[in-house]
């Protein structure tokens, strides 16, 4: 019960700060739109927890909570990835630009002059 | 015919300018590309000589090898590109032998092997590393070397232009090798005179740095974008 509550609680916390964000323009439509599908989800399932099973032995697994924690882990693999992936462009940008800057200041010691 | 030492450099304030002056005896210019280092390098190689690019933020070898390059190719307008080391590991006079198969046109690349010639005092441990490195790259690049992770190279303007480093650390050695295969250039390899004082050996790569070069090398296999 305690859990289910708080449970409950953050995913309305995390609806509030995203619709926040939203108004202020800072997260797309899109991002809004998922997010607040997700943790709605979060709610439904937390509040009736038995409505998972029958879509978990549709596929196979006995109990909705443990098809929740199967696709969350696949999910969050993913993410994972994704972040690794943009880091490493991210990093290669950076070099980019410092070499740019590093090029654009060659410093040349008089007999180069 | 343009002759450019580019030296990456980083914290090196005791050892780029006798670097630096050394190679200028057998180069055109010497460039320096001091990976933001917190030391006096980028003067004292200025003082030497040499022409200092500095890296705003600290890049990595692989990142500065190619920022000198960059540099080489179109503001010296370079035939030919020896990479070189800040920290005096290297002999300058060994130059002239690395050159001379692109010189004579027999070889695109060349790369200095430390198996092939002198390598003072280089210890035990760092052998079998390399023996190691060895082998592994004969199954990931397919190319069968004396040695893979010596830094000392010569490249004429065409390899230079095709062998574009991306990756920033360490595994550009092996890049390095990887793109050789990819754009079939000729290579040869030259015996080169690697010194490995006990200041050297302190400061430079351990051997575990291996590792991380192996693990550089998966990542790049499979977070390429």
């Amino acid at each position: 019960m305690i859990f289910q509550i708080l449970l409950i609680a953050f995913a309305l916390f995390a609806i509030t700060i995203t619709t926040k964000q939203y108004r202020l323009r800072k997260v797309s439509l899109y991002w809004f739109i998922s997010w607040t599908l997700l943790w709605t989800i979060v709610i439904v399932v937390a509040l009736i927890p038995q409505a998972t099973d029958p879509i978990a032995q549709l596929v196979g697994i006995e109990r909705g909570a443990d098809l929740l924690v199967y696709v969350a882990i696949v999910v969050l693999s993913y993410g994972l990835y994704r972040v690794l992936v943009r880091l490493e462009k991210v990093q290669k940008e950076i070099t980019q630009v410092v070499r740019q800057v590093a090029i654009n200041k060659a410093e040349k010691s008089k007999g180069h002059e | 015919m343009t002759i450019v030492a580019v030296i990456p450099a980083y914290n090196e304030q005791s050892r780029v300018a006798e670097a630096v002056r050394d190679a200028l005896l057998y180069v055109n210019y010497a460039v320096v590309v001091d990976d933001c280092s917190s030391d006096q390098t980028s003067k004292n190689a200025l003082d030497a000589g040499a022409i200092v690019l500095r890296h705003m933020l600290n890049r990595g070898q692989g990142a500065s090898l190619q920022t000198g390059t960059d540099y080489a190719l179109e503001n010296l307008k370079a035939d030919i590109i020896v990479h070189f080391d800040a920290d005096g590991q290297m002999q300058g006079s060994d130059i002239q032998e690395l050159i001379k198969p692109i010189l004579d046109n027999r070889a695109d690349i060349v790369l200095g092997s430390r198996f092939l010639g002198d390598s003072i005092k280089m210890p035990l441990s760092r052998k079998l590393v390399l023996k190691l490195g060895m082998l592994f790259t004969l199954c990931i690049s397919g190319i069968k070397l004396t040695d893979t992770h010596c830094g000392f190279r010569a490249l004429s303007k065409k390899s230079a232009k095709d062998i574009v480093i991306t990756r920033d650390r360490m595994a550009h050695a092996s890049e390095i090798l990887d793109l050789i295969k990819v754009y079939g250039l000729r290579f040869v390899e030259c015996p080169v005179t690697i010194k490995y004082s006990p200041e050297v050996l302190a400061k430079g790569q351990s051997s575990w740095g291996a590792l991380v070069i192996v693990k550089d090398m998966l990542k790049s296999k499979f977070l390429d974008v």
